[in-house]
């Protein structure tokens, strides 16, 4: 018998248009992702960092940044911390590639189930997120490849920013997403939203 | 009814747009671009409220935020809102207002006999009157003051409309866009700083708006800021607090100026603004003077009166007097000629000035070295009594029906000295201004500088070099208004003593003989002072006639103003609604509820929920044929007991803690050892906290020789996690542990009862789950249905147990397996009450237990703590109060008759002491009746024994048999079975 495919926690989501009607929407989706925690161990700063660029493309990425290779992105976390992302396959768990890996470098943990991702989209996305986020999402200040963590409306959120669009990933625990995407469809109503 | 008082031409409103609106029933019209107050100024409405102890009749008095008489009601139904000031209450078409304050109608309203016992209410009356008999208080004094001295009534329905929280972040931050702010955001926009201007009006102008002359000025600067992408406006947006770290609180009023918020558009906007720099320019507040009868309506703050003919074309009174004792407050006098309005007379208390000169060339009549002494009139002001400055007496009187006065210029500094800024008076504006720094530049009038152009000027420099401190390279000149000086310095007069109620707060109906009374009543400190009289307090919160009051205190004092000083600035600097500061959080919203992955299969169900902190989780699934909640529970129970159940238990806290030390970590977090524990075998953990009370219990599994599994309970999975990173990061560095929450990763669910390895049998593949390949306590990586799982051996129910973990995701393809497989063996699924009813019965501890204020001797597992090697807790541990062998005791309890129900909280008495409590109650289905556990002094010695369950909430004493926690199972052959 073989795995089913997992249930994704905003599965019972309505998808289509949210909010107000007319205009280029704000555009939402859940990126089907595989998600592990890599918490490098002491003094293996320069090992881990080869690990990570030999087997992932990646030079790992210093505070408030994140870094895309082939196939798989990092995003600081904490000190020696980062959560490593990647597109869901077919081939061999990401959480299995790291643990390859990091071996003996660093301790890995899938998160896959554990945390959603939700992608924000449109001009209008720094006003959205404002309702509820603390940070300073301006061009100025914020931008592509920066991420950080903050609590939005009461729930933690991992702030990363992919493009200029500007286009925002949050991820929050899997058990917090519907209450998240709830206020997140809230914050974008004045725009519309288009959920995927 | 037409508007009389409306004049032809000039100012802000727009005569072509006509709105229709009501008060108090009765139908007027205004423009748009009125406020109410100016509407009904317009209409010749003078009576707008009733005071809030006398019941005097009140009319307007400012036209501005600082409006301390014309409270109403705005709306109606859901919407009606109390206590708005009608003088910053923008009029649109189809506002329904009403007067508030009053029995009987606002014109006779009985309450106003209150003014008759005047002498005896003065301030204190009800601290000395309503002491005693104290019985009296709640059910009597409280309820009548309430009634009597109430202000408007909120809605009693649920707020229709939707209020949001929204942050902000800005290079320079400028309150106020009057001439100063506006020249401050353009020249710190100039720069290219972010900036942000927010105005609490729905013009940008300030004064601007009083003078034609400055228009041009005012929308070229208007047009220039527009013209810069960095500049954001915010109108209708009050800054009502400034905290630490130059964050401002502001609410933006989005849609009170309509009659219901558009759709997907919240009625107000909370803003936490975090800035860089930031400017204040929110200027000044002008004050009152005491004299008798100062409060009648017809009687207006100068400068209000002013804005009312130069900004609304509205002529305030056809005869008027002017009051004032500094030279700017003449304009107002000219203002109101320009408007048709007669000028009866300049009554100032200063010999001979500029603008007393330029009056009596203009024709007015000026009585220098004149004071009021008091006022004619009743609902409306009919004429002003005039005296020689300090002769106390009354002279002669002049007939008007409006009397407009000004004692001077207050700077409204409540943000800068939230701020934190020192106050400090300046002895030529007889007024506090603000101190060096601390956060923010105060520029224009709310820092002592008046005057458009000097004010313009003033903000200018501020803007740049707020911009320059955020780290921008100061621009190009800005262009300023060209203005005349204009002399604000006033005569230090404060009151009139001349007998008769001279107020020093109107909205609080204090008098100047009030201050007076609370200096000898030994409550001479201004903030004694203020609570005695309530002074200062109210919706205005003394703007008008704070400083007064101190005046009047000084005076009693023999001290000048400035050693005696203000009451504390405290948010908020003007009032805003509970909708804006609940934000979005309402409802729904007030906290996330989080679900398990399993979720919608207890939905599915039919399940009862219950909360458990922010989770949702089954409390027990009824059936048509179950009699009530008690049914389904046992039913429940009895099916573990008897067959097997099957229990969602993903909201166990989960932590992976991993890494060389991972062992010794955990023997020092844990009070029992873990470095001894074999790779694939679970262990139950007991946690103390630091000061030795037990902090939370859970099983912990070794995955590898440095991999370890730990779990908490649901309540606190949050504390332990933190409470773990904190050592790991502060007390011991040293070791090398990684920690990682997987409370989300994993589901997991429980499945109990003697025929459990048959359920678990048929769904595992590539496990032995026989009893001697699979025991008690063993922990193994497998798949269950197909999909990657983790089995535990483990019981909480005390039958034979196992818990299946299994990504989250999969959890509902786990669950459905397990029901399928276990239905040929009658399984049911089991929710928290059953649960709880189990572990009762078991005498398993949990939350009611272990409660933040008992050791582990306390609940019997004394033995689990180590003896060799520290861990956190056991110093503290040994304290003597801790240790002591008469601290209550964990114990069974039973109720004597098996239908008395027993419940937690009640008190065990012995021989009528209070000798503990129970702390968990159920049924039990092995032996039907009612059982507990329970915190009993003496408990081991006591079992066997008889005593009494007393809760006096119910009227309750039941008999109840004290018996061991343990009673079921007590060799634990169940669960190794």
């Amino acid at each position: 018998m073989s795995a089913p495919e997992p249930t994704h926690p905003l599965a019972a989501v309505v998808r289509g248009r949210h909010g107000a009607t007319g205009g280029e929407p704000l555009r939402v989706s859940f990126p089907a992702r595989e998600i592990v925690q890599v918490m490098m161990r002491r003094g293996q700063d320069s090992a881990v960092a080869a690990a990570m660029r030999s087997a992932f493309g990646i030079d790992p990425p210093g505070p408030g940044q994140a870094a895309t290779g082939s196939g798989a992105s990092a995003i600081w976390v904490q000190p020696g911390q980062w959560l490593l992302t990647a597109p869901r396959g077919t081939q061999a768990t990401l959480a299995a590639r790291a643990e390859q890996a990091f071996a003996g470098l660093a301790a890995v943990a899938d998160q896959s189930h554990g945390r959603t991702t939700i992608a924000l989209s449109g001009p209008a996305a720094r006003d959205a997120l404002a309702r509820g986020c603390r940070l300073d999402l301006h061009p100025s200040v914020f931008g592509p490849s920066r991420a950080a963590q903050t609590p939005i409306a009461q729930i933690g959120c991992l702030v990363h920013q992919t493009d200029a669009t500007p286009c925002f990933e949050l991820t929050v625990f899997s058990t917090l997403a519907e209450p998240f995407l709830h206020w997140l469809l809230e914050a974008a109503a004045p725009y519309g939203v288009q959920v995927a | 009814m037409t508007q009389r008082h409306r004049l032809a031409a000039g100012g802000h409103v727009d005569r072509a747009h006509r709105l229709g609106f009501t008060f108090d029933g009765r139908r007027y019209e205004g423009h748009a671009g009125d406020t109410l107050a100016s509407a009904l100024l317009a209409n010749g409405v003078r009576l707008v409220g009733r005071s809030f102890k006398y019941h005097r009749p009140r009319g307007i008095y400012s036209a501005g935020v600082e409006e301390p008489n014309a409270l109403v009601e705005l709306r109606s139904g859901a919407r009606r809102e109390p206590n708005t000031r009608a003088t910053v209450a923008e009029l649109f078409d189809g506002l329904d207002a009403t007067s508030q304050n009053h029995r009987g109608s606002l014109a006779f309203d009985w309450m106003a006999v209150s003014g008759l016992l005047a002498p005896w209410l003065g301030a204190g009356f009800y601290y000395k009157t309503f002491m005693w008999p104290a019985a009296f208080w709640e059910r009597l004094y409280e309820p009548m003051i309430r009634k009597a001295a109430g202000l408007g009534r909120a809605a009693a329905l649920p707020d229709p409309d939707r209020y949001e929280a929204a942050h902000a972040h800005c290079d320079v931050l400028v309150v106020g866009a009057g001439a100063a702010g506006l020249a401050a955001a353009r020249a710190a926009g100039m720069t290219g700083a972010r900036v942000m201007v927010l105005e609490q009006d729905f013009l940008l102008g300030g004064d601007l708006l009083n003078d034609a002359a400055h228009d041009a000025w005012r929308t070229g600067t208007i047009a220039a800021l527009a013209a810069m992408p960095g500049v954001t406006i915010m109108r209708r947006t009050m800054a009502f607090g400034f905290y630490d770290q130059k964050v401002l609180g502001a609410v933006e009023q989005v849609a009170d100026h309509l009659p219901e918020p558009p759709p997907h558009t919240p009625r107000q906007r909370s803003w936490t603004i975090r800035a860089k720099e930031v400017v204040l320019a929110t200027g000044a507040h002008e004050r009152l003077i005491a004299f008798p009868g100062n409060d009648r309506p017809g009687i207006m703050l100068a400068g209000a009166a002013r804005t009312y003919a130069r900004r609304y074309g509205v002529r305030a009174g056809e005869t008027a007097v002017l009051f004032a004792t500094h030279d700017a407050a003449y304009e107002s006098a000219f203002a109101l000629a320009e408007g048709g309005t007669r000028i009866a007379g300049i009554i100032d208390p200063r010999t001979d000035s500029v603008a007393m000169q330029r009056a009596r060339e203009a024709g007015f009549t000026v009585r220098a070295g004149s004071v009021v002494t008091g006022t004619i009139g009743g609902k409306a002001l009919r004429g002003v009594e005039i005296g020689a400055l300090g002769s106390g007496s009354r002279g002669d009187a002049l007939p008007a029906d409006l009397l407009m006065i000004s004692g001077g210029w207050n700077p409204a500094v409540h943000l800068a000295s939230m701020a934190g800024t020192p106050l400090r008076w300046d002895d030529s504006l007889l007024a506090f201004v603000p101190g060096e720094g601390a956060w923010q530049r105060s520029a224009g009038a709310c820092g002592g500088v008046h005057g458009t152009g000097a004010a313009a000027r003033d903000g200018a420099e501020a803007g740049r070099a707020a911009a320059v401190a955020a780290g921008f390279v100061a621009g190009a000149d800005v262009p300023l208004p060209e203005a005349p000086a204009a002399d604000h310095r006033p005569f230090a007069l404060w009151e009139v003593k001349a007998g008769g109620k001279a107020f020093v707060d109107l909205q609080d109906d204090v008098t100047a003989n009030d201050i007076r009374l609370a200096h000898r009543e030994g409550f001479s400190h201004i903030e004694h002072a203020k609570r005695y009289t309530t002074h200062a307090m109210g919706t205005d919160q003394g703007k008008v006639g704070g400083l007064v009051g101190a005046a009047v205190l000084a005076d009693a004092r023999r001290e000048p103003v400035a050693s005696v000083g203000l009451p504390r600035y405290r948010p908020y600097a003007a009032p805003i609604t509970w909708g804006a500061m609940a934000g979005g959080e309402v409802g729904q919203n007030f906290q996330p509820v989080r679900r398990t992955a399993l979720h919608s299969e207890h939905d599915a169900l039919g399940a009862v929920w219950m909360d458990a902190g922010l989770w949702k989780r089954a409390a027990y699934y009824p059936r048509p044929g179950d009699a009530d909640a008690w049914a389904s529970v046992k039913r429940e129970a009895r099916a573990v007991r008897e067959r097997v159940g099957v229990c969602d238990v993903s909201t166990l806290g989960k932590i992976a803690v991993e890494g060389p030390d991972a062992a010794t970590f955990l023997d020092r977090v844990y009070a029992n050892t873990f470095s001894t524990l074999p790779i694939g075998r679970a262990r139950y953990g007991l946690m103390l906290r630091e000061d030795g009370i037990v902090f939370d219990d859970g099983t912990t599994t070794r995955l590898g020789p440095d991999r370890f599994f730990v779990t908490t309970t649901t309540a606190q999975a949050g504390p332990v996690m933190q409470h773990l990173e904190f050592h790991l990061a502060s007390a011991w560095p040293d070791l090398d542990v990684s920690l990682a929450s997987v409370t989300d990763q994993w589901a997991a669910m429980s499945v109990a009862g003697p025929r459990a390895r048959a359920v678990i049998a048929a769904v595992v593949q590539g496990l032995d789950v026989a009893n001697e390949a699979f025991p008690f306590m063993a922990v193994a990586d497998c798949v269950v249905a197909g999909v990657p799982a983790r089995l535990f051996r483990i019981s909480f129910s005390g039958e034979l147990a196992y818990e299946i973990a299994m990504p989250a995701g999969y959890a509902g393809h786990v669950w459905k397996a397990v029901m399928e497989a276990g239905a040929p063996h009658g399984i049911e699924p089991y929710g928290v009450e059953a649960l709880g009813l189990l572990r009762i019965e078991k005498g398993h501890v949990a939350g009611s237990e272990i409660n933040g204020q008992t050791t582990a001797q306390d609940l019997g597992l004394g033995r689990m703590l180590k003896k060799k090697g520290d861990f956190i807790g056991r110093v503290l541990a040994q304290r003597p109060g801790l240790t002591d062998p008469a601290r209550p005791r964990l114990v069974g309890l039973r109720s004597v008759d098996p239908n008395r129900q027993i419940r937690a909280g009640s008190h065990l008495l012995v021989d009528g002491q209070d000798q503990g409590w129970i702390t968990s109650a159920t049924q039990s289905v092995v032996d039907p009746g009612w059982i507990g556990l329970g915190m009993l002094r003496d408990g081991d010695a006591r079992i066997g024994s008889e005593i009494v369950a007393a809760n006096p909430l119910m009227g309750e004493e039941v008999p109840v048999k004290v018996v061991t926690p343990h009673g079921y199972d007590a060799e634990n052959l169940r669960v190794r079975a």
